[in-house]
């Protein structure tokens, strides 16, 4: 076989892949080269010389002319090696333990051995190496180390012990090779060097958690953790991440806590490895948000308003009084719920409006819309970013992927570094860009225009619909009626040709209506270049929480059922219900896990001046919770157990970690019993009945997926993290499922592919004194959960637009001006911020930084200066 | 003799670019742009037998020969670092011959074809590097930098670049990493920098002494340069003589024949200041192996090779001379804690060894040392060797191990207690077992 060499380790032959790494090699082979500074994912640094093998490669003899094994006299380091055919180590002989025993003697020599009171004892690879391959005692005299700081913070998340660094630069590499954030470096010489971060704020990266996981020793720790819990102590709880649509594979490690009278809490966050997934990284908000679940701010009893207050109550009121007010409602009843909710919250959730006779449901947040087009095209089942390189292309429009999705953006930006073509469109300058191979600008307002005018660029030869196609004839003519310039066409050309091609929709600048029209266009734009329904090919949208695909699967949707069946009479979307509100066309209205007053102040207006009976259910007091009838508290991802399901169609599973705060109850508890009160059928409660059951019946994409499928697991390489700890670090092996992607249409052969003409908006234009406010999302955001963290809260910004300087000039408005920018008559106020990658006109607002700060869409609105801050 | 690289010695201001081309100054580079293809002058180096200067000894027109020829841009290294304790000779071709270390890097630079020159220069030379920069200046007036040289449609810039104070930026891979404005690391290898060099492009690293010896061999020919020297080690070598003696400086002669130590010291350097008798010699500075001064050792030929049976090598040729004032193992310390100062810090053995082996000898001046602990140097010391990342950590072994090894009694002098300094390892073990667990 072409793709695989012969090597000798030890005088066994191996057949290994070609071109890897020895030191993987060997690990494939079930031999175990110790490392502390080669780890897979960031390649080889050389500079621990922990691996030290005697390395023979076949030479050719110059007087023979025979192929020999030519010894190197000395050791050679492993990690440097790629395999060769032939190649013969030595990884027992005496030579090579008595290198590897003086490695393990020098690193310790000035090591603090602190290993008593230290993160890392336990699950350090420093301490296992040296148990396997180190000397018994050191000769190195106590007094005579080098003494360095114990505690100095790299920034607010991580604290790095000096003395415990071993110098092998994984967290450098990992800034700069993996998050593209090369803020940490090495200062200093010889033994006094030591890490530091050069960037303002300190450790500027999203990504710094990573950092504390591949270190290979206790040197990086993270501020929450730090001298917390020792690592045997506590129980690894399976979860998801409830923040961001990549579902994320984590741990919760928990343990029973004195400080919190003996409770089990939340100590750590720590990824679970899913090389489909998030690999074996996190992003910082993954890592570190959690703290609000334990807040002292979370509900505990159920609120029912009583003289214009919310009051405590018991449970047993408050759903008594929750089922009387929707029995009188009937259908005229509404129901929203928020994306960090489960697959079974949100199957009881439709299943209680549904009861009532209304389809008056809503996903939010509601300004990422298309579900029904991702369950025909979204991706193949089987598809991994890791898979996508050379000869394949990745378009990614309206969306900072970096803010909105950042596991995505680590695994995109890999795989352009791989050689796959990078197709981004926006209205400005993301983080992407720097990876793209092309880059298109668009005018805000022209998104789906964009995108109609790639696919009406492409000649015949790259429509390669693989199937018959409903309305191609039509859905091309009108696509040809959008210009492309030179520079779009040719990306057009690279899209379609591609082997494989993922189109990845955002939500930057764009509300529901476009967001939808968006989907649409992409779809077209797959079915017609042929690339639906392979692994690597195909549809995805990044929304705007967690679960949200979940809540479309599940049916929460105007227009469809669980599965995506169309209902007879579509009901009201989330523009209706607030519509309804106002005109009093609705009698109750049911928001879970969802805060829109927080975004919407037309929300607020409504909710205001209904007279319709308002529930809400949620972890907080949040600013809708405060204009209800009625507040339910409700549980955290850590208290319930249940499935999410990815932006990449995963459903994965989550356990409960901790015992529920207070009195809350899961939200599907909550809904089933109502619908039993109401008469709506049997409750069944359990998550897992629900799943397997309930859901399998009525979501024919779910059919063959159970709760045992999800919790399989299948051996994973590189085995980072397993038992010998052998690429270090504690990122865990995953023990409790990969999770199973459910098949969309196009998957199916013999399903027919639908494409329309994707209506498309005009281009926003700026004024003499009005700019085009665009809302973008940023990770660390202002919303409640975030504002109870105080760790992240740390790195929240003041609300802020930034302006082109250019405009700003025109405008009279200096960076650090507050400004005012109104429309729909609703004001807000946020501070001048000048930027170069502000497109000229526009004025970039982030979402959530503040409650109502940003419009819900891309709007042309006045900029005015207020005043001069510090002037 | 007259000097080949000296020759301000032989011909007053020879700085100044007229006085220079007066005496057959660019001459080399004339011809070797007129009259050969940059392989024919790589070719011609090569046949010279040239060697670098900068303390490996490689020869220099093979080095070249590795740079691949279809890959560009290429470019050229000039290693003015000279930061080893004890050189000074680079230094003093800059001063006062600079245009010949000019025309011998733009020979490089012509023969593999480079668009650039980086001359690296020691950050205390600032003044010299000024003197350069103008030197570069005349040069380019004349023709000899820039666009079109001499007219033969091959352009070429020099420029200087300064260090910023560590050793380690004399190794050629720190250097090019410096260069690009990079930690002082040395990179792993392969890839070679011939191949994956600055900007990870061909380059070619030299010495200036190496470079200097150019223009002769382009001018006179392998033959005529081969004139001077010995087979394995033709042409002549500045000696850089320090230390006890009383003239100090450097000394160009030609490699092997009647170049012995007893020459540069007693002759040259005119005996030692104190007129003790000679102890021993430090042949490159810290970095090779000290050599005692028996008569062997005196009267041995020098070049690359003569000196392997005792053990060390001439490295840069510079010869630090210690009279029997000093006690060896003093000499050891002070250029362990050179190299602890001086390790970049990359790998674990030279990094944690060259620490703990000063850690050692802080003990052992303090005179808390016992003979268990110098068991434990020569062990640390030999446990380093082969395997760091560059050569720096294998040099830090050289004064651990040759002193230990030619002058232990000086050793035994300074141990700790009763001066027997024996405590069982058995005992001592202990000890530091119970330390450990304080
Ligand atoms: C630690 C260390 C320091 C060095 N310092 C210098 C130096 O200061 N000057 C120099 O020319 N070569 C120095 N070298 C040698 C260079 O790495 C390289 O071999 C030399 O520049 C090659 O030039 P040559 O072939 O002309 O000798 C040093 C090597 C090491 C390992
Ligand atoms: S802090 Fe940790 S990861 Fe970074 S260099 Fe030190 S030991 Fe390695
Ligand atoms: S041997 Fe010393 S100087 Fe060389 S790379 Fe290693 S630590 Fe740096
Ligand atoms: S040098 Fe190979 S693992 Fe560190």
């Amino acid at each position: 076989m072409a793709d695989t060499v012969k090597i000798t380790i030890d005088d066994i032959e191996y057949e290994v892949p070609a071109g890897m790494n020895l030191v993987d090699a060997a690990k494939l082979c079930g031999v175990d080269i110790p490392v502390f500074c080669y780890h897979p994912k960031l390649g080889y640094a050389g500079n621990c010389r922990m691996c030290l093998v005697e390395l023979g490669t076949p030479r050719r003899n110059r007087e023979t002319g025979e192929m020999e094994l030519a010894w190197f006299p000395r050791l050679q380091t492993a990690c440097t090696q790629t395999v060769v055919d032939g190649m013969s180590i030595r990884t027992r002989s005496e030579k090579v333990r008595d290198g590897r025993r003086i490695i393990l003697e020098l690193l310790l020599s000035s090591h603090p051995l602190d290993c008593p009171i230290c993160d890392k004892g336990g699950e350090c690879p420093l301490q296992n190496l040296t148990m396997e391959h180190g000397p018994e005692t050191s000769r190195m005299y106590w007094e005579d180390k080098m003494h360095l700081g114990k505690h100095i913070p790299l920034g607010e998340l991580i604290y790095l012990d000096q003395e415990r660094c071993i110098h092998c630069a994984r967290c450098i590499r990992f800034q700069r090779l993996v998050a593209d954030d090369p803020v940490l470096g090495f200062d200093q010489r010889g033994r006094r060097q030591r890490i530091i971060t050069s960037s303002t704020p300190p450790f500027d990266s999203i990504f710094s958690g990573n950092t504390t996981d591949i270190c290979p020793v206790g040197a990086l720790t993270t501020a929450d953790f730090r001298f917390n819990a020792r690592p045997w102590e506590m129980v690894q709880v399976a979860t998801i991440c409830s923040h961001t649509p990549e579902g994320s594979n984590m741990y919760f490690d928990t343990r029973p806590d004195r400080e919190a009278g003996g409770r089990t809490t939340i100590k750590r966050v720590m990824p679970r490895q899913n090389e489909q997934v998030n690999e074996i990284w996190l992003s910082d908000k993954s890592r570190f948000v959690h703290h609000y679940m334990e807040h002292p701010d979370r509900l505990t009893r159920p609120l029912i308003r009583k003289g214009g207050k919310l009051v405590e109550a018991t449970w047993e009121e408050a759903l008594e009084e929750i089922a009387r007010q929707l029995q009188a409602a009937e259908a005229e009843v509404a129901g929203i719920a928020g994306g960090r909710l489960s697959n079974e919250d949100f199957f009881a959730f439709q299943k209680l409006i549904r009861g009532q006779g209304s389809n008056n449901l809503a996903a939010y947040p509601a300004r990422v819309a298309g579900a029904e087009f991702v369950a025909q095209v979204g991706v193949g089942v089987g598809t991994n970013f890791l898979d996508v390189g050379e000869g394949d292309a990745i378009l990614v429009v309206a969306s900072d992927l970096h803010e909105e999705a950042p596991i995505w953006w680590l695994r995109v930006k890999a795989a352009a570094e791989r050689g796959a073509t990078l197709i981004v469109l926006n209205g400005r300058e993301t983080r992407l860009d720097k990876f793209a191979t092309h880059r298109i600008r668009y005018a805000y307002g022209e998104e789906v225009a964009t995108l109609n005018a790639m696919l009406g660029s492409l000649d015949d030869e790259h429509i390669q619909p693989e199937r018959e196609v409903e309305g191609l004839e039509e859905t091309l003519r009108h696509a040809r009626g959008f210009e492309a310039s030179p520079e779009l066409a040719a990306a057009a050309k690279a899209f379609a040709g591609a082997e494989n091609a993922i189109l990845i929709v955002g939500g930057e600048g764009v509300g529901a209506e476009t967001s939808h029209n968006l989907a649409q266009a992409a779809s077209n734009l797959l079915i017609a270049t042929g690339h639906v329904g392979r692994p690597n090919n195909g549809l995805i949208i990044v929304w705007g929480a967690a679960n949200s695909q979940g809540a479309f699967d599940m049916g929460i949707h105007h227009r469809y059922g669980p599965g995506y069946q169309p209902v007879e009479q579509p009901g009201l979307d989330y523009a209706g219900i607030i519509a309804a509100l106002k005109s009093n066309d609705l009698k109750a209205l049911y928001i879970a896990g969802a805060d829109p007053v927080f975004d919407d102040w037309l929300m607020e207006e409504a909710l205001r001046a209904t007279n319709a009976y308002i529930i809400v259910q949620d972890m907080f007091l949040t600013q809708t919770a405060d204009l209800a009838d009625v507040v339910l508290p409700t549980q955290s991802i850590a208290e319930k157990e249940g499935t999410y399901t990815s932006g990449e169609r995963r459903v994965q599973r989550f356990y409960q970690a901790i015992e529920p705060i207070g009195e809350s109850k899961a939200d599907r508890e909550i809904f089933l019993t109502l619908a039993q009160k109401l008469g709506h059928g049997e409750a069944r409660t359990v998550a897992g009945l629900i799943f397997n059951q309930d859901i399998a019946g009525a979501v024919p994409q779910y059919a063959g997926i159970t709760y045992q499928a999800l919790a399989r697991v299948e051996k994973q390489f590189p085995d980072v993290g397993g038992e010998d700890l052998y690429y270090g670090g504690t990122s865990y092996p995953n023990r409790h499922g990969l999770g199973v992607q459910w098949p969309v249409a196009a998957e199916d052969e013999s399903a027919g592919l639908v494409v329309r003409p994707a209506e498309a908006g005009s281009r926003l234009t700026a004024t003499d004194s009005a700019l085009v406010v665009v809302p973008v999302t940023v990770l660390y955001d202002a919303e409640p959960v975030m504002q109870k963290t105080q760790l992240l809260r740390q790195r929240v910004p003041a609300p802020y637009a930034a302006l082109n300087p250019a405009d700003a000039a025109r405008l009279g408005i200096e960076a650090g001006d507050m400004l005012e920018i109104t429309s729909d008559g609703h004001a807000i106020r946020v501070m001048a911020v000048l930027d170069e990658t502000a497109p000229r006109g526009a004025a970039i607002v982030p979402r959530r930084l503040q409650a109502q700060g940003a419009p819900l869409a891309a709007v042309v609105a006045p900029v005015v200066r207020l005043e001069r801050i510090g002037a | 003799m007259a000097h080949i690289l000296l020759r301000e010695l032989d011909i007053p201001n020879i700085k100044d670019i007229d006085v220079y081309l007066a005496h057959e100054g660019y001459q080399g580079l004339r011809k070797a742009i007129a009259e050969h293809t940059p392989d024919e002058v790589i070719d011609i180096v090569k046949a010279s037998g040239l060697r670098g200067r900068g303390g490996a000894g490689f020869p220099t027109g093979v080095k070249w020969g590795f740079v691949p020829k279809d890959v560009f841009p290429k470019y050229v290294a000039v290693n003015a670092d000279e930061s080893e304790p004890g050189t000074f000779k680079d230094r003093q071709l800059m001063e006062n011959n600079p245009h010949q270390v000019l025309e011998g890097a733009l020979i490089c630079a012509y023969a593999i074809q480079a668009e650039a020159v980086y001359i690296y220069i020691r950050g205390e030379y600032w003044d010299i590097a000024d003197w350069l920069d103008e030197a570069i200046e005349k040069a380019r007036a004349r023709g000899f930098i820039g666009e079109n040289i001499l007219g033969s449609g091959w352009s070429c810039e020099i420029y200087t670049h300064r260090g910023a104070g560590a050793y380690i930026c004399g190794e050629e891979t720190a250097l090019l990493e410096s260069l690009e404005g990079k930690r002082g690391h040395p990179r792993l290898r392969p890839p070679f920098p011939a191949s994956v060099g600055l900007y990870g492009k061909p380059t070619v690293i030299n010495n200036v002494e190496t470079l200097a010896n150019l223009p002769y061999i382009l001018d006179k020919g392998a033959e005529a340069y081969r004139q001077f020297g010995t087979e394995g080690s033709p042409g002549t070598k500045i000696f850089c003589l320090s230390g006890h003696v009383n003239n100090p400086g450097n000394y160009e002669l030609p490699f092997g024949g009647e170049t012995t130590l007893r020459k540069l010291i007693f002759e040259l350097g005119g005996g030692t200041r104190s007129g003790k008798p000679v102890k021993g010699i430090l042949p490159a500075g810290a970095s090779g192996a000290i050599l005692p001064a028996t008569d062997e050792v005196l009267d041995t030929p020098l070049d690359y090779e003569s000196l392997r049976p005792f053990g060390s090598s001439l490295g840069s040729a510079s010869l630090i001379i210690l009279d029997e004032s000093v006690n060896m193992a003093w000499a050891a310390n002070k250029m362990i804690h050179f190299f602890s100062h001086e390790s970049c810090g990359q790998c674990t053995p030279c990094r944690e060894g060259t620490y703990w082996l000063r850690r050692l000898y802080e003990r052992l001046e303090r005179g808390e040392a016992d003979l268990y602990d110098v068991e434990t140097m020569k062990n640390i010391a030999a446990q380093m060797l082969g395997k760091s990342i560059c050569a720096l950590g294998d040099f830090a072994t050289n004064p651990v191990l040759g002193t230990i090894q030619h002058f232990g009694e000086d050793y035994e002098a300074v141990l700790g207690g009763d001066g027997s300094g024996d405590a069982s390892p058995d005992e001592k073990e202990a000890a530091a077992t119970e330390a450990a667990a304080d």
